[in-house]
């Protein structure tokens, strides 16, 4: 695959601040279970700049998913919280936005190939000749362009993960949105489909918001890594990734920065309130 | 060709061995039940029955009212089944007597049928309808309310329209439910046309069936089991087929049924 060159949209370059892609103020969450509701983030306060790269840590059960949902638009926070995208308050999913969930099987329609899965957002919004170019872009980004006419069934766990993230790029979304996305594939897969999204990353400059446990993979893709932690959660740590990309599973996970950044993040986490 | 290809070679033989065994005990005497007809006896009614007609003319009338009453149900299940199953309040208001109307055997309405439209073909169609709306009606409500979140999600982010969900996302994957109820119904349709022809409408297999009876000629009766019991593997083979064929590809890997 080429990936053409574009301006790698690490940090910022000084002196050029860019726009802020997404904006959390204040923003609280309470979900009702059987028996009342419960406050499951508080106060959160953030900002993603445009192509900028975010992980979101925490503990399991510390909210990541619930903050990423309230992101995306498909779940409201609670009263008094301000969450836009691009300036826009953020009522239900709003448009370049788009959200790639964990469960690639479950989102996925098996009864479509793997194109027409790709085209599903694009039905009624792109030209039908247009369609074609558009899926075939998807596809080519993720290396699948072989594999448009299969089903997700046909295909293993990676593989159906890379259709999901084709869908989503298929849409040029300004802003994604990751749940745990390689949390349920084996290392060597999860270290391929890691270089792939760098690249799209890369080519694309599109802000991605990605949710992970797994704290060599938040150091290895993002250029800043947010923690929450707390109960109710909340940012209890903002940590700034300055590795050069484009980046490498094996040199840059042998620089001391890598090593020194993944100390940090692991006492960040283990250290409740720390 | 299906059909043909799941013909199994041991089982057929099994099947011979034991109408042997069935024809050897009868003529031998080891057997010895009143009006028990060996097998040789069912086979020279049944060419009997088949040169005179008689057997098709009641066997068309079956297999006509079967269907028919199957289609009609199909349709009144689907429908009904998607209002109720995407409507919440729809729903609401109707479960509990859907609930305490399924209770009710569908065979304990006969004499209501008979009441009501008398010994007809209508009684039958009525019957028929009643009963293989069930599984349809049923399968389609669960269908569409079982739809996995991430699909309801998916939809979302991709900002489809609620009849873009509904035509792309919630029926597609309803699919496979829905075909299981109309298999389930097609069978049930077969048992409620004889019943109702053994009782109420004097037509059709089930009625040559109880006339047999009448008449005392058990191979007569025989013949007529048969003839049901292999109209019964016909229309559930053809159904297979035809949903293999309609909706294959959009069922396979979704763990659904034909």
């Amino acid at each position: 695959m080429t990936v053409e060159e574009t301006t790698p949209p690490g940090p910022a370059i000084d002196g050029a601040p860019r726009a802020v892609a997404c904006r959390c103020r204040d923003t609280s969450v309470d979900l009702s279970f059987r028996g009342g509701s419960r406050r499951i983030l508080d106060d959160v306060n953030l900002e993603l700049l445009d192509g900028e790269f975010v992980s979101i840590l925490g503990r399991s059960g510390s909210g990541k998913t619930t903050l990423l949902r309230v992101l995306g638009g498909l779940l409201e926070p609670g009263p008094g919280s301000l969450v836009q995208f691009h300036g826009e308050s953020v009522v239900g999913p709003p448009e370049g936005v788009v959200f790639v969930f964990q469960n690639y099987a479950a989102s996925l329609l098996p009864w479509r190939t793997i194109s027409k899965n790709v085209a599903l957002g694009l039905e009624g919004r792109v030209p039908r000749r247009e369609m074609p170019s558009r899926i075939q872009e998807a596809l080519g980004m993720v290396g699948l362009q072989d594999r448009a006419q299969d089903y997700p069934w046909q295909m293993s766990g990676g593989m159906q993960q890379r259709v999901q993230l084709a869908r989503s790029l298929a849409m040029r979304p300004r802003g994604l949105l990751m749940d745990e996305p390689f949390g349920s594939l084996d290392a060597m897969t999860k270290a391929s489909l890691q270089d792939q999204l760098q690249q799209v990353h890369q080519r694309t400059g599109t802000t991605i918001a990605f949710v992970t446990h797994d704290i060599d993979e938040a150091v290895f893709l993002s250029d800043r890594i947010l923690i929450l932690g707390g109960s109710p959660a909340t940012v209890e740590h903002d940590i700034r990734v300055d590795l050069p990309r484009p980046r490498d599973q094996l040199a840059t996970k042998e620089l001391p920065e890598f090593l020194r950044l993944r100390r940090c993040v692991y006492n960040a986490i283990a250290a409740p309130g720390g | 060709m299906g059909v043909f290809r799941r013909v199994n070679g041991l089982g057929l033989l099994t099947m011979i061995v034991l109408l042997g065994l069935w024809e050897v005990l009868v003529r031998s005497g080891a057997l010895d039940f009143q009006n028990l007809p060996a097998p040789s006896a069912v086979a020279a009614r049944a060419q009997d029955l088949v040169a005179s007609g008689e057997l098709l003319v009641n066997l068309l009338h079956t297999v006509r009212v079967t269907l028919l009453g199957w289609l009609i149900a199909s349709v009144v299940g689907v429908g009904l089944g998607l209002v109720l199953g995407l409507w919440r309040p729809a729903w609401r208001w109707s479960m509990a007597s859907l609930e305490m109307l399924r209770a009710v055997p569908p065979i304990s309405l006969v004499p209501l049928a008979l009441f009501v439209f008398g010994f007809s073909v209508r009684t039958e169609l009525t019957l028929i309808i009643y009963a293989s709306s069930w599984p349809v009606l049923i399968n389609t409500i669960e269908g569409v309310r079982t739809v996995e979140q991430e699909l309801h999600d998916v939809a979302r982010m991709l900002r489809l329209s609620q009849v873009k969900t509904l035509r792309k996302i919630v029926l597609p994957a309803a699919l496979p439910s829905v075909v299981v109820g109309l298999q389930l119904s097609l069978s049930l349709a077969l048992v409620l046309a004889v019943v109702a022809e053994l009782v109420g409408n004097p037509s059709g297999l089930g009625n040559g069936l109880i006339l047999a009876q009448l008449a005392l000629r058990p191979e007569q009766v025989f013949v007529y089991v048969f003839t049901i019991g292999l109209l019964g593997i016909v229309l559930n083979a053809a159904f297979r087929q035809v949903a293999a064929r309609a909706f294959g590809p959009a069922i396979r890997g979704q763990g659904g049924a034909p």
